[in-house]
């Protein structure tokens, strides 16, 4: 038996980031280097130097996520003070009718080592920003003009900076440095809350697509007749 | 108001006009079932109306809680006159999760009341307050799938589903959350569902029947508004408080063969029991969830369904297969495809294979059907059962009125009844907790208005103790400890409200256990929204010494969420009150004592209860006291005595504040709860004692 699927959802985070950062790089560096895509981490180096690193990241299990979006409930939340999808940084992609593993995306923010958000910001360093301590590229909302252009240049689809149409300002994860409706310090939102523990924190740069969707599924997964591989 | 959007959207489709409501005005009444009921009694002038009628007036109400951070929440409540129980169409409701409750809200509205009948198929989009009446034409006849996915198209447009788009008031990368029935419901099927993604439910009532008789074929919500709440640190902090205590560690579980069945328990985890396909490979949740109960799969069949979804079909195919195939996924999605309600589908199935074995029903047979029963177990056989059922072909047409009509079309009825091989136990129901063994399921179900559905005893009284002794296990909490904490419990502080000994099943301590049970998830779980699959929370693996999060957690989420600090006995009577306006509907309708009674077998016919270990004989193992001491026994085989019965509800009338002989309430009581409005029309009816 065959499973009929045929709507219009994209088949998945990994081919859909692929063919947009495929485009973003061949369109750099010219049509002839289509035929041979440089990886992530080889486009990142070309810009690394005029971006200090971050240290901070999350990673996520695409196939451990249950798509309950209590990630995008908390974000929402700690940053704006009411859950809100639209305002959330993080967000889920859930299919019901698909086959797993192409069913659920999370898509997050990776604190690019090359952050073209920042670059193409146009009050760079006053609206989107880096935290000199952390590395954290966020954005400042009291001086972003919502002129979209770091949306656009994000090289994910969807991007990973979303839009808030009241106030006209860009939405960015800031890795949790600033929850005015949180007292905490040093956790992420969707970290604590997800139930599943599919979304992990972590100060090492993960260099590719593979680093940061990692497997998060051990022992106790198994037990619970879940698949680890 | 904190949790609300303030607007309540009121649609006529006779009309097509639309219009609001405050939701200020229903203030008390806070959400779902409370907010639900306070506006079915307040717009519908003529409760005697039938479930066809277009007088039938639908009210869609998300949960309370709904919208927030709060774990387990994201439930929507449907109200109206229902077209499933028998003899009678009492008012009832329904509750559906998925995504529904806290897009409804997000797109702007608290509530959906549905009046009236559209002349021609129609649907209905809301996208950020803009509500429009769409011709459904060319959906009619569409499964629930394929409708969604054509609404999906619809609403998303060009851009594509997971790419920010723009509505007037926000952006958005998701999907609109789509409420659809099926052929069956289009066909007035008294077994029509209404579903949302791929199996979420408006299950029993028959709903979907009645959305049929309105023409009424989806209604689709997407909004990028907020949900405000009191206190986002408080909030934040209380999520993480109870996930971190009582919620399930899913990378280092605790193994119960209980905690495979998520019935009422915070600390519930994905698991293979209730959903038992073999090509299992994610739990997936409501909007909000900590348990994500739902299966994914790899082929995609059998997607988010649990329970009797899968489980209808399933031990057919294991007895024809040898193993459960992904046939079972298959007649899971396809029930759902259809829109038909799978719990009636699961009883009903074993009541027609007795009747196929005993020679009534069958090709050429006194019942004459082409269905191949002898292929029961695969695809062939359900799929034209299925068909059947849904568009009202051959027998589909009695069976798709529920398997106490279509007993009454084959004149056996009365028959079946006595004997039990039809096991409709509560206003044409099916079974599904026996009430001989556990009593307070039929006695909350007989006193309301459906297959009541509320497990929060159902771990310690039940499935605890029913799988751990017969494979030889300890339960984690004694027979004692479980009396004690429940006897903690306001308003009533009774431990023998466990005390599940025939000598104590007909007494005070039981009406408490049933009134109890019905004022707190009138509350907790159908107002505030609180998933049945997780609450009450009494045991708990990964609580405290095993104690669930009841009644400490509800207590928590809703100071943080409303700034409000109530007391648990004050949350039990906000429950007795929407109760109350409940039984006034019934009574309005034209309830009387006499009518609240069950089928000849239950007062006749022994249970013998269900035999989990292979060699081991079957069992029903639930908190007793004898002789002063307390300790899990089997209490089957049992039946109910006819007479201890009537008394029992006496007791039960007198707990409630109502008159025993009619079982009608007293205007002083209803005064006393602020229900006057309910009081007048009562008595303008003659039916106020």
């Amino acid at each position: 038996m065959g499973k009929d699927n045929g709507d219009n959802k994209n088949s998945g985070m990994t081919r859909r980031d692929f063919v947009k950062m495929s485009t973003t790089v061949a369109a750099a560096l010219g049509g002839a280097a289509a035929l041979t895509l440089p990886s992530r981490a080889d486009a990142a180096d070309a810009k690394a130097q005029t971006a200090s690193p971050s240290k901070m990241f999350l990673v996520v299990d695409q196939k451990k996520c249950a798509g309950c979006m209590s990630c995008m409930l908390a974000c929402s939340m700690v940053h704006e003070g009411s859950s809100n999808l639209s305002t959330a940084r993080i967000q889920i992609i859930d299919d019901a009718f698909a086959e797993f593993p192409n069913d659920i995306e999370i898509a997050v923010c990776r604190q690019c080592a090359d952050p073209a958000c920042y670059y193409a910001c146009p009050l760079k360093d006053k609206a989107l920003c880096i935290d000199p301590k952390t590395g954290v590229r966020y954005i400042n909302k009291k001086e972003c003009i919502g002129c979209r252009k770091c949306i656009e240049a994000c090289h994910f689809t969807p991007s990973r900076i979303s839009f808030n149409l009241k106030y006209k300002v860009a939405l960015k994860c800031d890795m949790c440095l600033d929850t005015p409706f949180w007292k905490q310090t040093g956790k992420q939102a969707c970290v604590e809350v997800c139930p599943q523990n599919a979304i992990k924190f972590t100060s090492e740069q993960p260099s590719g697509h593979k680093e940061y969707n990692v497997n998060l599924r051990g022992e106790g997964w198994a037990k619970l007749g879940l698949p680890t591989d | 108001m904190y949790l609300c959007t303030g607007k309540i959207l009121r649609v006529n489709l006779t009309t097509k006009k639309v219009s609001t409501l405050n939701t200020s005005d229903y203030k008390e009444w806070l959400g779902g079932h409370g907010l639900a009921v306070a506006l079915f009694f307040d717009l519908v002038k003529d409760k005697s109306v039938g479930a066809f009628d277009p007088g039938n007036t639908l009210v869609i109400a998300p949960s309370y809680f709904s919208g927030s951070l709060i774990p387990a929440a994201c439930r929507t409540e449907m109200v109206g006159i229902q077209a499933q129980s028998y003899p009678y169409e009492w008012f009832s409701r329904t509750n559906v999760g998925g995504r529904f409750a806290n897009m409804c809200k997000y797109a702007g509205f608290d509530a959906i009341v549905l009046e009236g009948a559209a002349e021609k198929p129609t649907w209905i989009n809301i996208v950020d307050g803009d509500v429009e009446l769409i011709d459904a034409t060319n959906l009619w006849g569409l499964d629930t799938v394929d409708t969604q996915k054509v609404i999906f198209k619809n609403v998303i447009g060009s851009a594509g589903y997971g790419k920010w788009r723009a509505t007037k008031k926000g952006e958005t990368i998701q999907r609109p959350s789509v409420l659809t029935i099926g052929p069956a419901g289009e066909n007035r099927s008294r077994l029509g569902a209404v579903i949302t993604d791929a199996g979420n439910a408006f299950g029993q009532g028959g709903f979907g029947g009645v959305w049929g008789s309105k023409n009424l074929k989806a209604i689709s919500v997407l909004g990028t508004g907020s949900v405000e709440v009191a206190d986002p640190n408080e909030l934040m902090q209380v999520r993480v408080w109870a996930e971190k205590n009582y919620g399930a560690n899913v990378d280092n579980p605790k193994i119960n063969a209980w905690q495979e069945f998520i019935t009422s328990h915070f600390g519930g985890h994905p698991n293979r029991g209730w959903a038992p396909f073999d090509n299992q490979r994610r739990a997936s949740g409501c909007t909000g969830c900590h348990l994500n109960c739902k299966p994914r799969t790899s082929s995609g069949y059998g997607n988010e369904s649990i329970c009797v979804d899968a489980l209808y079909y399933q031990n057919w195919d294991l007895a024809k297969h040898g193993k459960i195939t992904e046939i079972t996924g298959y007649a899971a999605d396809l029930a759902q495809r259809m829109g038909i309600n799978s719990f009636e589908l699961h009883t009903e199935l074993a009541y027609l294979k007795t009747l196929y074995d005993k020679g009534v029903l069958g090709r050429g047979k006194k019942i004459d059907t082409d269905i191949p029963f002898d292929k029961m177990g695969e695809v062939e056989f359900i799929q034209q059962f299925l068909t059947q059922v849904a568009f009202r072909k051959g027998i589909g047409d009695d069976i798709t009125e529920g398997i106490p009509r279509a007993a009454e079309r084959w004149g056996r009825y009365k028959e079946d009844t006595e004997s039990g091989i039809m096991a409709a136990m509560f206003w044409g129901y099916p079974v599904h907790y026996d009430t001989r063994a556990e009593v307070y399921w039929g006695y909350a179900s007989i006193v309301g208005g459906r297959d009541i559905n509320c497990h929060d005893f159902n771990v310690p009284a039940y499935w605890m103790p029913s799988l751990d002794i017969p494979a030889k296990k300890t339960p984690i909490v004694t027979a004692e400890q479980v009396a004690k904490w429940v006897g903690e419990m306001p308003p009533y502080y009774d431990p023998e409200m466990m005390n599940f000994a025939t000598s104590n099943i007909y007494s005070v301590h039981m009406a408490r256990t049933t009134a109890w049970l019905l004022h707190y998830s009138t509350f907790w779980k159908q107002t505030c929204g609180l998933c049945d699959n997780a609450f009450a929370d009494f045991v708990n693996p990964y609580g405290p010494d095993n104690r669930g999060i009841t009644p400490e957690g509800e207590l928590k989420f809703f100071k943080a969420v409303t700034g409000r600090k109530i007391s648990f006995e004050e949350s039990l009577e906000m429950g007795r009150k929407m109760h109350n306006l409940n039984k006034a509907i019934w009574t309005l309708q034209g309830r009387h004592r006499d009518m609240e009674t069950f089928p000849d077998y239950v007062f006749s016919v022994d249970t013998e209860g269900t035999s989990y270990v292979p060699g081991e004989p079957p069992s029903y193992y639930m908190p007793t006291k004898e002789n002063g001491k307390w300790d899990y026994r089997n209490v089957v085989p049992r039946h109910l005595d006819k007479n201890k019965f009537e008394e029992w509800k006496t007791r039960y009338y007198e707990l409630e504040g109502w008159d025993p002989k009619t079982g009608w309430q007293k205007a002083k009581a209803l005064k006393e709860l602020g229900l006057d409005k309910a009081a007048s029309e009562l008595k303008a009816k003659g039916k106020l004692k």
